[in-house]
């Protein structure tokens, strides 16, 4: 490369007109080791470039991030692995908690005695049996007692010895007055 | 096709998307640490990239935020960067004389180039160090290429100077 050319160069390249392959150009030049005197102020800035284009990570560099991204799935798998089956746990839980907890009450409904007071949340048939016995002999003593009442109220009327009949004329006469009473009444509206 | 894309696209930007974090925060194992924090979240949202039009220029631009934050992070904590040991890439038979001079030289590039604004020390790395064309550029930067070409020029200007001064 003639030093013309290269002075062409760099004057298009501060001027930004140059491509990156003739940047590439300018930078293969100043590498060169015998470089001219002219240029040598320019040596700087090329042997910079050059040297921040071949800087380099670590080589456990690949080492460290596969280890990192294994590292992310793992914590990503062991959240899907414990939360997951941990939900389903509790939902099956649930579930047959709330089934068996309907399941006893609707049972502990059906299955409940309508005698349960009688017989005193005992489950002694005997003694259902006596209370029941005593409860019908109550019931026959009482009964019987009204009904001795009873005729004994017919006998005594029958003693009294009423004249029904006579009954009977007094309220045929009760309602004779009362027709009088009214056509009383009709004619003391006429007079006045 | 995610883990394909992964490998495909994602992977071989690496060494790229590590010297630009590297450009910013200028210190090699923040760079790395930036780039597998960029990694790993691609990874863990490969599901969202259908969604992305051009999983390059997201992925640069991804680096040079997160790359940016910690900056402002480091320099929040009052963080010392170690100053950067010099690499002997180009091994030759300098004398002691000499190499005191490259390193000089080579600090005064460091510093001409920390003095840039953001926007030209950026495009100024993409094309110098990236070989980017100014479209790349623009996209990943997301600006236009009118302003890549002018702060690539103020950029090459400062460093003409600097260099003519010197």
């Amino acid at each position: 490369m003639s030093r013309e050319y290269i002075n062409i160069l760099l004057e298009r390249y501060w001027n930004c007109e140059t491509s990156v392959r003739e940047e590439q150009e300018l930078r293969d030049f100043f590498s060169r080791a015998d470089l001219p005197e002219e240029f040598i102020q320019y040596l700087p800035l090329f042997s910079y470039i050059g040297e921040e284009q071949v800087v380099t990570m670590s080589d456990d560099f690949d080492e460290r991030l596969q280890a990192s991204v294994k590292a992310a799935g793992m914590k990503k798998k062991e959240k899907t692995r414990i939360i997951a089956p941990l939900l389903r746990i509790a939902a099956s839980l649930l579930l047959i908690g709330g089934l068996g907890i309907s399941l006893f009450f609707i049972t502990r409904q059906q299955n409940k005695p309508y005698y349960t007071e009688t017989i005193n949340n005992t489950s002694d048939t005997n003694t259902a049996m006596q209370q029941a016995t005593y409860a019908l002999e109550k019931l026959s003593d009482a009964l019987q007692m009204s009904e001795e009442a009873s005729v004994e109220t017919i006998r005594s009327l029958e003693e009294l010895d009423i004249d029904w009949s006579t009954l009977d004329s007094l309220s045929n006469i009760a309602t004779d007055d009362s027709v009088k009473v009214n056509s009383l009444r009709i004619n003391k509206e006429d007079n006045i | 096709m995610s883990t394909d894309t992964f490998h495909s696209i994602i992977l071989p930007l690496k060494e790229k998307l590590f010297r630009l974090a590297y450009g910013i925060v200028r210190d090699r194992a923040e760079a790395e640490d930036i780039l597998q924090d960029l990694l790993l979240k691609l990874w863990s949202r490969k599901d969202e990239w259908a969604g992305i039009g051009n999983l390059e220029a997201y992925c640069f631009r991804a680096i040079k935020n997160m790359s940016l934050d910690r900056l402002a992070s480091l320099a929040i904590r009052k963080t010392i960067l170690p100053q950067r040991e010099e690499q002997c890439y180009f091994v030759d038979n300098h004398s002691p004389h000499q190499e005191l001079i490259r390193k000089e030289q080579r600090s005064m590039i460091d510093q001409c180039i920390g003095a840039l604004p953001e926007t030209q020390r950026l495009v100024f790395r993409l094309r110098e160090v990236e070989e980017m064309s100014y479209r790349q550029i623009a996209v990943t930067l997301d600006i236009s290429e009118e302003l890549v070409k002018v702060s690539l020029f103020r950029a090459r200007k400062r460093m003409k100077e600097l260099l003519s001064r010197y």
